[in-house]
């Protein structure tokens, strides 16, 4: 499904990136980083209007030749994206927020870790592992 | 997008202008090139029209013409070929760079703050280039000719002729279908007479005349006569004018070649893009290529800035200028505007003759107005006739033709509604290239029409895109299109619209162009209301790289620079390490080697988390940069490497020689060496001991200057004073290497870079110090001086950290300073056979260590400030003597309390003799050296190796044998113990590589468990002044249980007898000894043999043992206990007094053995031993400091104090126990006798005492308390402690026969002794009265009577034993309590009646028979 997902602290350096092996993975990284132009931009509108009942699921944040980007910010202002294939048409939105869905408890699991510094990189296992069944997916 | 000089209206209309040709006749030309220029040149700078022109359109209204511009250039220019373009593109672009220390603009957005040139002159350069090289198209006519000029010279023979056979040159290349270039307007272009007069050379008259006839044949509105050359041209060069041609020329000289072999010359040359790319590729192998190829693309860019020296207009004066300026506006406005008028007056007749037209023309406005909606094809549909061309006269053009001419003379409006209609003709027929061409200029028109009735159709400019790129395939003119709808919607401030319209016209074709539309975009994405900060960087890093690719360097490096402001230090790690690569990449092939290894070093330092491939290839790269800029180089000092991570602040520093730890049975002191690690405890333990063993050297008191003598510095030392080398001596620096990288990294050549100022001690202070040397250029060259030890190959696993310790050696006294850490840096080559030596390069990396922060002034506190750190700087001070220290026979093992003898040998390598040596010891009662006077051992450690360490003697058991010694000779002196200990030197000292070996007794600690002990050696130099030295030991001992020994006193009840052998005065005293065996391995020991106790007390002394059972050997095996009794007495008294300070040594030897205790060791072990309270105290407990406070707070002094001290004093029994034991032990089948004492002091009468340290309990949680205690009662002595001030003794027959039937009364003399145990006067009331409380006692016990007087009052000195006879009186035979008496006591001084009953009389039974 994906290609590649990414977990953005509130600061904007990354906590997580992982992209499917075979590509290349600075080019997801140059488009996670810029496509956190348009999260700003998403919450920064959004926020004004509702600042309670806000969207965590910002949608399509930008399309590129070969990718659509998707996000989602939690309240906490810690950013996922999903990078999709533009290829992969069958998806539909409801499947890309639940795969946010997914993420983000899954995020949640890793904070609640006693262990787990907030602030650094996410080195859980089990994130890996659904992280993974998001990317496998596709292929 | 950046911002432009031009606003953008300027923009389009100078993008757009009427275009005129020249034919010039051969004199013409001649003239002009007299200036160095053509004549289309030389009008070049005055074809902007400072005034406004007039004219009317169709419907008679007035058209302004403001700052018009007309274009100027010869007939025969050709169009450029697109390869030339596009190599006039790059070079307009790489010419033009963005100035150095251009004050940038600072956008802020969010938490960046960037640096960005607000401007971006190459774009405009390369836009203007761009839109000049435009070829004239079929489908619009903007810039095809509308005019041209004829000019022949006034010099001509023939003028006239001259023009008309110019005149036909004009109509036969308009028309004769010959030339598909240039392209003309409208049929009929106008034609204008030039004739040029050169002033300084023709006939001016002739001028005027031909001027005249010109006049007359083609009338005055087409003709003129300019002047120019009005100076010769060498009139002078000191006179300075203005050169308004060479900012023309130096753009167009390449772009308008005159000559076609101009042409064809500039196209034989290689392409400079191509041969970038090729370069580019090539690198790294050879970059020499790449030089060189930027060399060349200067020269070609170079080549019109090296021409310019020639000078233009060098025959013209001001005046000429101005006639020049008057020519044109006369021309404009005489001759092409009225032409423009004509024509748009024909066309628009012609129009609307045509029917079809006029009513397209009225739909047209109407529809516009009325909202109608003309159905739009889509583009898939109008594909397969893109192909469709009209013919240039087609009907169809003819509005079109008219909408340029009102749009080239500023008539928006009209131009407008005609683009509109044309537009709409060409739709319907499909001539998609016609109609893009319509669109686009109907929303340009749109766009500059004054007051905008119209809002700007931006959706025009799209499809007008689409439809030149995807229908027409024509690139040059959507990207013309594009840049002008971009201009227009970043003038409407749609920047996210124009970035997008710029994205999408980048494309794999050109790759120039779409760098700098996508830097454009970068800029749009920065200028936006909320800047989009990131997408900025994204795009101008992709404008970077096509930049690269476009062979822009400069370009490319500029871009990556300000994108990398972006990523820089967000944790994007992987981009920002790409970044940097590109960055390192472009700044070596652009000659910027420092700003490569700059960038190269970022990726290489922090922490990446690149793959292992990866990273081996940047650090390839990295080397062989900074290897060829090292060798490009000649400077001395070598440049700093980044790779491996030094920690400095970890670096430590040992003066020393590495030591040897054993040498076969020797054993060496462990002293300090750079594997043990920094323990703060320790070396304040360490510090507290040399303190105290200066403190004693010194006698008594410490120098104020004291400092503890560090051998090992670190982080945790104190690094304030420059610390001490010796010379001779190794001074190692151990410094701390990390490697980053997942590859493995080699060093070689590792070696310490210093500076050293010789200095001589010796002489007096105030000598000139010597020149500061330092081994910066050869590191092994002074090796006289300071010996440089070299590691030849070091080798860094991935992400390891390793320590590589260097040493250095002086051989002269100085000052060091050690500066950096010298290296070569390679890569660890796999083994493949390959025989190539990998890179190394050379450099250093400068050791600064930062002090601690300081933090005592308020301001340190407020700022951060950092110490000075010198541990890298010592002071070489000339030869110290040097100690090692051996231990042999040194056991690991030990019993509790048990003595064996090991040999220290003390051995001075250096040249320097030794003396004062002393040790220190946390644990003084684990070993002595034995007092001075004693040396009765072997005086070798082997023949010791059987023999007891104790002195014995061949006693039979007897008497104690007593012994009177003084403490002093132990050296102990005071209460505290010693833990300062002189070693006796034979002789006080040790010469230069001297030996001595001295016995040394050691005890095993009273604890089981393992005790760490640690020995202070200190030795001073025989010269005064000089420091003393230290050397550390520690030793760890594991002591397992033995014996254990609990002792109890108890006053004896009987009393001395009268006029005994024994003169003790006083009383005397039972000690029971409880020992038992509680050693826990059975087959070590088998059993332990208790050979003697001795006692040791300055009023005490055991005096005989007076054990029930005959046991005189009591061997105790495992877990067996055995008990033993001793009659203590008082010590002679005069002796106690007279030395109050000896302590008496008695020895009760059970065995045939005496061993004599009141000698080494065993004398001084006790004492060196710790007092039990002490052990206690061990511990700082909250407990024991409550404790401590509650003792202060008792009121001191008082009679009743006085009563208690006495009182306690009474009960105080200072008596220590000595139990010598041996136990058998078999170990390797061989039986051996150890042998060890322990040492119970009895401190209080029927208190326990215990060998074996009681455990302390564990701590209870002590309450808080938040009041304070109340302070305790007075205490008074308890009834117990006062009922022992007498002691009272009955001495009477215990039977005694009596006829009672010849005589009814018995009457028996019974004896009373009282004796006062006190040291004070004691009242004593004695009562006899029968008061028997219980009725018990008078059954069992007859009664009887005292007779004679029943109340004595008595008084008692210190010590004073009283006797009373007293008679007592029985009436039958029987058994009698004699215990009836009953003792008061009271002290004589106290004012106070402390009466009590004295020792509650225990029966006393005497047996009455009767006879």
């Amino acid at each position: 499904m994906a290609v590649c997902v990414a977990v953005i602290a509130k600061e904007n350096y990354p906590l997580y990136i992982r992209s499917v092996p075979t590509q290349n993975e600075l080019k997801f990284h140059y488009t996670v980083h810029t496509s956190l132009d348009v999260v700003e931009e998403k919450v920064s509108a959004v926020g004004k209007a509702l600042p309670d009942q806000r969207e965590l699921y910002l949608g399509l944040l930008y399309p590129t030749e070969d990718y659509k980007v998707y996000g989602y910010v939690t309240n906490s202002k810690v950013k996922f994206v999903i990078v999709v294939d533009s290829s992969n048409t069958s998806l539909r939105d409801n499947e890309i927020r639940s795969m946010f869905r997914k993420l983000h408890s899954s995020f949640t699991d890793v904070m609640c870790n006693p262990f787990y510094n907030p602030g650094d990189t996410i080195q859980s296992k089990s994130f890996d592992s659904i992280v993974s069944a998001m990317m496998v997916q596709s292929s | 997008m950046a911002q432009c000089a031009q606003s953008v209206q300027e923009f389009v209309q100078d993008s757009f202008v009427p275009t005129v040709a020249v034919l010039c006749s051969a004199d013409a030309e001649r003239v002009t090139r007299r200036n160095n220029l053509s004549f289309p040149e030389l009008l070049r700078p005055f074809c902007r029209l400072t005034s406004e022109g007039h004219l009317r359109d169709p419907n008679n209204l007035v058209v302004v013409v403001k700052g018009l511009r007309i274009s100027v250039t010869g007939v025969n220019t050709q169009p450029l070929q697109p390869g030339e373009v596009r190599k006039l593109l790059s070079q307009a672009v790489s010419g033009c760079q963005p100035p150095e220390g251009l004050p940038a603009n600072v956008v802020t957005a969010g938490d960046y703050d960037l640096n960005i040139s607000a401007t971006t002159p190459w774009f405009e350069a390369y836009r203007e280039n761009f839109l000049q090289s435009m070829p004239a198209s079929d489908h619009e006519f903007l810039n095809h000719y509308l005019a041209c000029m004829l000019v022949v010279s006034s010099r001509e023979a023939a003028p006239t002729e001259q023009f008309q056979r110019l005149s036909q040159e004009q109509h036969r290349v308009q028309h004769s279908g010959e030339y598909t270039h240039p392209k003309w307007f409208i049929p009929n272009t106008l034609k204008y007479y030039v004739l040029l007069h050169d002033i300084s050379d023709g006939d001016e008259q002739r001028a005027d005349s031909v001027y005249e006839d010109m006049k007359q044949r083609y009338g005055t509105q087409c003709c003129y006569l300019l002047k120019i050359n009005s100076r010769a041209a060498a009139a002078g060069p000191a006179e300075q004018m203005p050169d308004p041609w060479s900012q023309y020329l130096q753009k167009s000289r390449a772009q308008s070649p005159v000559s076609p072999a101009v042409l064809s010359d500039a196209l034989s040359e290689s392409h400079p893009l191509e041969l970038d790319q090729t370069s580019n590729l090539g690198y790294p192998g050879n970059p020499s290529v790449a030089v060189n190829s930027i060399d060349t693309s200067r020269k070609q860019g170079g080549l019109p800035a090296s021409s310019t020296p020639v000078a233009h207009g060098a025959c013209l004066t001001l005046n000429d200028h101005d006639r020049i300026r008057q020519f044109i506006q006369e021309f404009t406005f005489r001759g092409l505007l009225p032409h423009i008028e004509k024509n748009i007056r024909q066309l628009n007749d012609q129009l609307v003759s045509r029917k079809g037209l006029s009513r397209s023309l009225f739909s047209a406005t109407k529809k516009w107005f009325g909202g109608g909606k003309v159905p739009e094809k889509s583009i898939a549909e109008l594909k397969n006739t893109a192909g469709l061309l009209y013919p240039p006269e087609a009907p169809e053009l003819q509005i079109r033709k008219m909408a340029d001419l009102c749009f080239l003379v500023q008539h928006y409006e009209l131009a407008y509604s005609c683009y509109h209609t044309a537009k709409k003709d060409f739709l319907s027929d499909q001539a998609m290239l016609y109609a893009a061409g319509a669109l686009e200029m109907a929303a340009m028109s749109a766009f500059l029409q004054s007051g905008a009735p119209r809002p700007y159709p931006a959706h025009y400019m799209e499809t007008a895109i689409q439809t030149y790129r995807d229908v027409c395939k024509n690139m040059v003119l959507a990207e013309r299109c594009a840049l002008f709808s971009a201009e227009v919607l970043k003038s409407q401030v749609k920047y996210s619209e124009a970035a997008a319209l710029l994205i999408k016209m980048t494309s794999e074709d050109s790759d120039l162009r779409s760098a700098l539309l996508l830097e454009q975009a970068a800029h749009c994405f920065i200028n936006m209301r909320s800047p989009m900060v990131r997408k900025f960087a994204f795009h101008m890093i992709l404008s970077g790289h096509r930049f690269s690719k476009a062979g822009q360097k400069r370009h490319a490096l500029r871009c990556y620079c300000q994108a990398m402001q972006v990523y820089k230090g967000k944790g994007w790690t992987l981009a920002e390490d790409h970044i940097n690569f590109t960055i390192g990449r472009q700044s070596f092939t652009l000659r910027q080697p420092e700003n490569a290894i700059a960038a190269f070093r970022h990726i290489l330092i922090n922490d990446s988390k690149q793959v292992a491939t990866q990273q081996s290839a940047f650090l390839r790269e990295y080397l062989y940069v900074y290897k060829s800029v090292s060798q490009s180089s000649s400077d001395v000092t070598l440049p700093q490497l980044p790779l491996p991570c030094l920690h400095s602040a970890q670096t430590r520093v040992f003066f020393g020689h590495e030591r040897r730890l054993a040498e076969g049975e020797k054993q060496a002191a462990t002293h300090v060496w750079l594997d043990q690690e920094y323990d703060g405890e320790q070396a304040q333990l360490w510090a507290e001991l040399e303190e105290q063993v200066v403190g004693v050297a010194n006698k008594g008191s410490v120098p104020i200057g004291f400092q503890p003598t560090q051998y090992c510095l670190s982080c945790h030392t104190d690094n304030l004073r420059y610390p001490l080398a010796v010379v001779e001596e190794p001074i190692i620096v151990e410094v701390v290497f990390r490697n980053p990288l997942k590859v493995p990294l080699a060093l070689a050549e590792l070696s310490l870079l210093w500076k050293f100022t010789p200095k001589d001690f010796s002489r007096p202070p105030g000598g000139v110090p010597g020149e500061a040397l330092s081994n910066e250029k050869e590191v092994t060259a002074l090796n006289d001086i300071i010996s440089t030890e070299v590691i030849p190959e070091f080798t860094i696993g991935p992400e390891e950290t390793k320590v590589a310790r260097l040493q250095l050696l002086p051989h002269k006294t100085g000052e060091l300073q050690v500066l950096s850490v010298l290296y070569s840096l390679g890569t660890v080559e796999e083994d493949n056979g390959t025989t190539s030596r990998p890179t190394f390069v050379r450099g250093r990396q400068d050791l600064e260590i930062q002090g601690p922060r300081l933090n005592t002034t308020k301001e340190e506190k407020t700022s951060v400030r950092h110490g000075p750190d010198h541990r890298l700087d010592p002071v070489i001070t000339p030869p110290m003597p040097l100690l090692e220290v051996f231990f042999i026979n040194f056991p690991t093992g030990l019993l509790c309390g048990e003595i064996r003898k090991a040999w220290v040998e003390f051995v001075n390598v250096s040249a320097v003799p030794l003396t004062g040596l002393r040790v220190a010891s946390t644990h003084p009662e684990f070993f002595t050296f034995g007092c001075a006077a004693s040396d009765l051992t072997p005086v070798t450690p082997t023949a010791s190796e059987h023999c007891s360490a104790y002195k014995t003697m061949a006693t039979p058991p007897s008497v104690a044998a007593t012994m009177l010694v003084s403490p002093a000779m132990f050296g102990v002196s005071g209460d505290d113990r010693p833990t300062v200990a002189e070693i006796p030197l034979v002789g006080g000292g040790l010469g230069p590589g001297e030996a001595l070996q001295i016995p040394l007794w050691l005890r095993g600690p009273d604890r089981e468990g393992v005790h760490e002990i640690n020995f202070l050696f200190y030795y001073e130099s025989v010269e005064k002044n000089a420091n003393h030295r230290v050397l550390r030991h520690k030793a760890f001992i594991c002591a397992s249980r033995s014996l254990s020994v609990r002792a109890t006193a108890c006053h004896s009840n009987t009393l001395p007898r009268r006029g005994g052998a024994e003169e003790e005065g006083g009383s005397s005293m039972l000690v029971f000894v409880d020992v038992e065996n509680i050693n826990t391995s059975e087959a070590g020991v088998r059993e332990f043999h208790i050979v003697q106790v001795s006692s040791s007390s300055r009023q005490w002394r055991l005096h005989t043992c007076i054990n029930p059972t005959g046991d005189r050997d009591s061997r105790l095996a495992s877990r067996e206990r055995g008990k033993l009794c001793f009659r203590a007495t008082r010590c002679r008294t005069q002796e106690g007094e007279t030395h109050a300070r000896k302590y008496t040594f008695a020895d009760l030897n059970l065995g045939n053995e005496q061993i004599v205790s009141s000698t080494t060791p065993c004398a001084d072990f006790f004492f060196r031993r710790g007092s039990p309270s002490e052990a206690q105290k061990g511990g700082v407990s909250v407990g024991g400091a409550n404790h401590t406070r509650r003792q202060s707070l008792t009121p001191a002094g008082g009679a009743d104090d006085g009563v208690t001290g006495v009182v306690q004093k009474c009960s105080e029994v200072e008596l220590n126990i000595i139990v010598l034991w041996k136990a058998y032990v078999v170990e390797d089948n061989k039986q051996l006798i150890l042998e060890g004492q322990l040492h119970v002091a009895l401190q209080t009468v029927g208190k326990e005492a215990c060998s074996v340290p009681q455990k302390e309990e564990a701590q209870e949680m002590v309450l808080l308390k938040f009041k304070p205690d109340q302070p305790p009662p007075v205490s008074r002595p308890t009834l117990e402690q006062l009922s022992r001030l007498i002691k009272t003794c009955l001495h009477y027959p215990e039977s005694y026969d009596h006829p009672f039937p010849q005589k009814s009364l018995c009457m028996v003399p019974v004896t009373l002794t009282l004796s006062n145990c006190s040291l004070a006067q004691v009242d004593v009331i004695i009562d006899l009265r029968h008061k028997t409380t219980s009725p018990e006692s008078l059954e069992v016990h007859g009664t009887f009577t005292w007779l004679g007087q029943t109340q004595y009052k008595l008084q008692l000195r210190p010590h004073e034993v009283q006797r009373l006879v007293l008679k007592a009186c029985f009436f039958q035979a029987g058994v009698y309590n004699l215990g009836t008496p009953r003792v008061f006591a009271k002290m004589a001084q106290a004012g106070t009646m402390c009466e009590t009953s004295q020792q509650s009389s225990m029966p006393a039974l005497i047996v009455i028979n009767s006879v």
